[in-house]
């Protein structure tokens, strides 16, 4: 899933800071899962704003929703109505749902309370971890499942740099050497021949370089 | 005390305070300013509902009492408030407010005096804190106005 966590109230009272009237909209999609911007996240954030408010003397007016995704169109159509009134839009959502509220309602200031950080899996209640770049070339068949682009500090595609001790990252000793994980696994699996193929140097252009990604399936379209 | 000091709400959750505030109030026990709000128990408290008893309910200082962290009625309902508090902490920084104006007390069950003496804490933090509103200069308040959203 997407991850994300809550901006510095300081930032987020900034970004409000002129307005009277305004909508906090959560989503109960990936940031929800996360723990930042579902409906609790946005009760919190709600209480946030109008102590940081209350003390400044300026009250504020707030209405608050959360919508099952707000990076789908029919999930947005409702707002339609009511954006109008508001000042500005908080969105609790990842950079998506922020990117894609502002495409729908050109004339609304739409504000993001997140910072969108990585996709990942959720280790345990309050922990999670990197596990895939969205680079748009798997090669996950060769690696044990385990991913080097997203995993190792440096991308490599062809074994560990160098650099790992004992099994760990030299550029985070807290981190384990994905490399390492991999040869591990691929030996344990017996599929070490893996180690031997050279992946050929890597075209970035899937992974976002060659600009915004776009993927369209005719036998989808309305 | 006096009412300026400000106002005190403690969470209490059944097990930890077997008295309602009205007699202790009466009784003279418990300080007017501090208002008890009682609940099944600490671990239902939302980081929302702390936050909200200074943003829309005026309190100055919060508290939460809790069973002892390993005797909790409901086995870890105190434990997960006081990790709720401490966020709560985390957010009252944030926002420039001092975190000592919310506590967690894990307080002996059944029993009213600990939770009573949790409440004169936080009375006594207030005492040195003050209000959490603090007097504002005009021209302090016109800077925020400045503009609509960034």
């Amino acid at each position: 899933m997407i991850i994300a966590e809550r901006k510095p109230m300081p930032e987020i009272m900034e970004m409000i800071s002129g307005v009277k009237k305004l909508l906090v909209l959560g989503c109960r999609g990936c940031v929800a899962v996360c723990s930042a911007g579902g409906d609790k996240e946005v009760n919190i954030m709600v209480e946030a704003i109008m102590l940081g408010r209350r003390l400044k003397g300026k009250p504020i007016e707030i209405d608050q929703d959360v919508l099952v995704r707000q990076c789908d169109p029919e999930y947005l159509e409702p707002l339609k109505e009511k954006v109008k009134d508001y000042d500005a839009i908080l969105s609790m959502a990842c950079g998506v749902g922020v990117n894609f509220l502002a495409e729908n309602y050109p004339d609304t200031v739409v504000l993001p309370a997140l910072n969108t950080t990585f996709y990942g899996a959720n280790l345990s209640s309050g922990e999670w971890k990197e596990m895939c770049a969205g680079c748009g070339a798997c090669i996950l068949h060769l690696t044990g499942g385990l991913c080097p682009v997203a995993r190792c500090a440096k991308h490599l595609s062809n074994g560990p740099c160098g650099g790992s001790v004992n099994g760990r990252c030299e550029v985070d000793p807290n981190t384990p050497c994905v490399w390492q994980l991999i040869y591990d696994r691929l030996n344990k699996l017996n599929l070490s021949e893996n180690m031997r193929k050279i992946m050929p140097i890597r075209d970035w252009t899937p992974s976002g370089e060659g600009g915004p990604r776009r993927r369209v399936r005719e036998d989808l379209l309305p | 005390m006096s009412d300026k000091t400000g106002k005190v709400i403690g969470f209490c959750c059944n097990y930890t305070t077997q008295v309602t505030q009205e007699p202790l109030k009466e009784a003279g026990i418990l300080p007017d300013q501090v208002e008890f709000k009682r609940l099944s128990c600490t671990g239902k408290l939302e980081v929302s509902s702390l936050l909200a008893a200074f943003s829309r309910d005026g309190a100055d200082a919060v508290f939460v009492a809790g069973c002892p962290e390993e005797e909790c009625h409901n086995f870890s309902g105190s434990r997960r408030a006081s990790k709720r508090v401490k966020y709560a902490k985390e957010i009252l920084s944030e926002l420039g407010i001092e975190p000592e104006r919310i506590e967690m007390f894990f307080v002996p069950r059944q029993e009213t005096e600990p939770v009573v003496k949790a409440a004169k804490e936080m009375l006594y933090r207030l005492e040195k804190l003050g209000p959490i509103v603090k007097e504002q200069v005009d021209n302090e308040r016109d800077s925020d106005d400045s503009g609509k959203a960034a």
